[in-house]
């Protein structure tokens, strides 16, 4: 399906793994120039940066910790220097570090906030200058049914997806007025290399609940995000997408 | 042609008459022109009242006002042109009376402006302009006058002197008459250091709001000489308008309707600028002077700033000018200005003004502007 | 929309209220007669010189020149905030004139009768609710416009 993205420019952060990689690649499919950000896996972003030329797009990939508030500037100015524009930012950076909350430590609680909360933050408030000025632009954030639902020893991820829930809502306010669409997805469980390290009895359950019996690809988060960050969907703004499988209705 | 007469005339204290209602403003102007005519109301046929309404508490005007001159079961309507709404009395008063349709009109401009509160001043000053292009940019009155300023003295080297030398003017008149608001005369350098309006203009270069009435009593000739030996004829009147915006306006030197409303009315009484003894002119703003002293042709287009500064409006120059304070030391009533006007005329024209007689006087003038020249009235009176 | 123009909306209803659409969308538009041809700005939907009543919008370029200004600083109920403030009549390039207030690239001492300026569509950007205007910026100043987007299937734009 083309979604008319051709020739636009998107930024993806958490780009070299899991649901990033794939919007990395979806995105490219659509015809964008892609570039992303990545922390530790540089062998894996460059596999996704090969990816995307053999597409016959540009990519960059480029290495930056998303809680970082400077970071996230310099990065958005990076992107448009060297890709001419920028039309499309999707945050999907994030981690987990589970524990029940009477021995959660503050470190804990702090380092999932500010990657999963914070880090979007930095790079929705980086972008929102540039798309208000130019009257256009598609910021989707990537959430969790978690941060709607709660989950079990995740008060930390919860909080932070919650965030990510409330920010999208209110950047919808704030920029819908400038033709900028402010979106988000809640995945429910995805098979990622972050699902990997989960107890296969988790992942069982997590099938059990899905009323369509099956964990989520990558691919199909990402298929949903390439269509927020198109004009089909030009009329959505502030909502929250789940895409779960039904596993919390 | 019938001619149509002035055979009477009155006029209230301007200023914050914080002690009456607007139909009581009324009946003072209206028991002196009544007295000043000799007649009794039973010889009014009809009424026709100028003001503003959205200054007024009281909806449909013409009806408490008629009531309280105890002027039932007589005809009466109001007539509304913003600044101009006394002069369009006059005008229809004279239609009226020209048709057959009425023998003795009695005129009455009468405003109440002071009953407002600051908020409600404030959002009206906010709707002066045309609202749909215009007033959406915080537009007012004085920041329109100030944009035809700025445009004169790119234009023709107009000063900011010049303008405070018509409020002194002004001000100079306004000291010897009664009737005005402010009864002060000031310096230029006191004029040119008021606070700022809107660039060029400082407070001095405004008129200011104030509440007040004045009434003609006008007749058909035949009626007029039977009742009176001292008749003013309104010989010539003249009406146009320009556009509500100033987007429309190719000249921002000159109010187009002034300009046509004069010739029209000098024709009609068979006169030329030069035959005008005393005008009274819109001087809402400074400029406004100076404009009016080229669009009714006393001098040349661009003049008008050395007219001033060569004291040719003072008694004893060209064409005197505001003689009784003008809008600017009088106060502007708004429904009342135009009446106010040809009350000050009508008196220089009988030679009843004492210290600011014009000598000489027998044709005289009023020229009244609504809003920012959307309409404008020009009248010529002359004493036989 | 035509409630969205100006800071302070008089005038909600008007025939030419698609104006303001195109405004927020970066677009100064003039009215041409679709019969005679007759270009007027400020837009109207009623031709004076033939009477016509059907009109279509024509993008201006916005580029003028100033034919006076002032500066007020007694202000009126809902400008009270952003005074003083200069606002200025500027002939357009194309056809008519315009009246809005200078804008942050022109300071008020560099304002001169006959200057040239550029019109640039605005929003007020920190008001929730859609406030659009125009202010008058130095030639050369750009600004972004909304793609002429419409959904798949080529209906009207919304209204």
């Amino acid at each position: 399906m083309d979604l008319g993205l051709a020739g636009e420019a998107a930024l993806v952060t958490g780009g070299s793994r899991g649901i990033g990689a794939a919007v990395v690649v979806a995105l490219a499919r659509q015809g964008c120039d892609v570039a992303f950000t990545y922390h530790g896996r540089a062998d894996a972003a460059e596999a996704v940066a090969v990816k995307v030329r053999a597409l016959g797009r540009r990519a960059m990939a480029i290495k930056a910790d998303v809680a970082s508030f400077a970071d996230a500037e310099k990065t958005v100015t990076t992107v448009v220097r060297d890709l001419g524009r920028l039309d499309i930012l999707v945050c999907n950076a994030g981690i987990t570090w589970d524990g029940v909350i009477w021995k959660m430590t503050e470190k804990q609680w702090d380092t999932v906030i500010e990657t999963n909360l914070k880090g979007y933050f930095n790079y929705n408030r980086a972008v929102a200058g540039i798309f208000k000025d130019q009257r256009s632009g598609k910021i989707v954030n990537v959430s969790s049914i978690n941060g709607l639902r709660g989950k079990f020893a995740q008060s930390n991820y919860s909080a932070s997806k919650a965030g990510n829930i409330a920010l999208t809502k209110a950047l919808a306010r704030e920029l819908g007025k400038f033709n900028v669409n402010v979106n988000c997805v809640a995945p429910g469980m995805v098979m990622t290399e972050m699902a990997e390290s989960i107890p296969p009895e988790f992942l069982n359950a997590a099938v059990k609940e899905t009323v369509l019996g099956r964990i989520a690809a990558p691919e199909d988060v990402a298929n949903v995000i390439a269509f927020l960050c198109s004009d089909a969907s030009r009329h959505v703004t502030g909502e929250v997408v789940k895409v779960d499988g039904g596993q919390y209705i | 042609m019938a001619r149509v007469g002035v055979i009477g005339i009155g006029h209230g204290q301007f200023g914050r008459r914080t002690d009456a209602t607007v139909q009581e403003l009324a009946f003072e102007a209206y028991r002196e022109a009544l007295r000043d005519a000799g007649i009794t109301p039973d010889a009014i046929d009809a009424s026709v009242i100028g003001s503003v309404p959205e200054y007024h508490k009281q909806r449909s005007l013409a009806g408490v006002v008629q009531e309280y001159l105890a002027l039932n079961p007589k005809a009466t309507w109001l007539t509304e042109v913003a600044c101009a709404s006394g002069s369009a009395a006059v005008r229809t008063a004279w239609m009226a009376i020209r048709s057959g349709l009425h023998d003795v009109v009695a005129v009455i401009g009468c405003q109440k402006m002071t009953e407002l509160t600051t908020a409600e001043i404030l959002a009206l000053m906010g709707r002066v302009g045309e609202v749909q292009w215009e007033s959406v940019f915080g537009t007012t009155f004085p920041g329109y006058y100030a944009m035809f300023a700025r445009r004169h003295m790119h234009e023709f080297g107009t000063t900011r002197e010049h303008l405070s030398l018509v409020a002194v003017k002004n001000h100079y008149y306004g000291a010897r008459n009664d009737k005005a608001l402010f009864r002060k005369e000031i310096t230029v350098e006191k004029a040119s250091a008021s606070d700022p309006v809107a660039s060029p203009f400082l407070v001095y270069d405004c008129c200011a709001n104030a509440d007040g009435a004045a009434c003609l009593i006008l007749a058909s000739e035949e009626r007029a000489k039977a009742t009176s030996d001292r008749v003013v004829w309104l010989d010539g009147i003249g009406c146009a308008s320009s556009s509500m915006s100033v987007l429309r306006r190719p000249d921002l030197t000159s109010l187009p309707s002034a300009v046509l409303a004069s010739r029209q009315a000098y024709r009609m009484a068979g006169i030329t600028a030069g035959d005008v003894k005393v005008a009274e002119v819109h001087d809402c703003f400074t400029i406004a002077e100076i404009m009016a002293y080229e669009d009714l042709g006393f001098c040349e287009k661009g003049q008008g700033g050395p007219f001033i500064a060569e004291r040719q409006s003072y008694i004893g120059g060209a064409t005197p000018v505001n003689v009784d304070g003008g809008l600017k030391a009088k106060g502007h009533p708004i429904g009342a200005t135009g009446v106010s006007m040809a009350y000050e005329i009508v008196r220089q024209l009988r030679g009843e003004c004492g210290e600011r007689q014009v000598p000489g006087a027998d044709v005289g003038l009023t020229h009244n502007v609504g809003g920012i020249g959307q309409y404008c009235f020009v009248n010529v009176y002359r004493r036989d | 929309m035509f409630q969205w123009f100006g800071k302070v909306s008089y005038c909600p209803h008007t025939k030419v209220s698609e104006f303001a659409d195109h405004l927020k969308g970066g677009r100064i538009m003039a009215s041409r007669c679709a019969e005679c041809g007759f270009m007027s700005f400020p837009p109207r939907a009623d031709c004076p010189k033939c009477l016509g009543g059907e009109f279509e919008f024509r993008e201006l370029c916005g580029r003028g020149t100033v034919v006076t200004y002032t500066r007020i600083d007694a202000a009126p109920a809902g400008f009270e905030d952003v005074a003083p403030y200069t606002v200025g009549v500027v002939d357009l390039e194309e056809t008519g004139r315009l009246l809005a207030w200078f804008g942050p690239s022109i300071p008020e001492d560099r304002i001169r009768i006959g200057m040239p300026i550029q019109v640039v569509p605005r929003l007020f950007e920190e008001l929730e609710e859609i406030k659009v205007y125009y202010s008058l910026e130095q030639p050369g100043t750009v600004w972004g416009k909304e793609p002429e987007t419409r959904p798949a299937g080529g209906a009207e734009r919304g209204k």
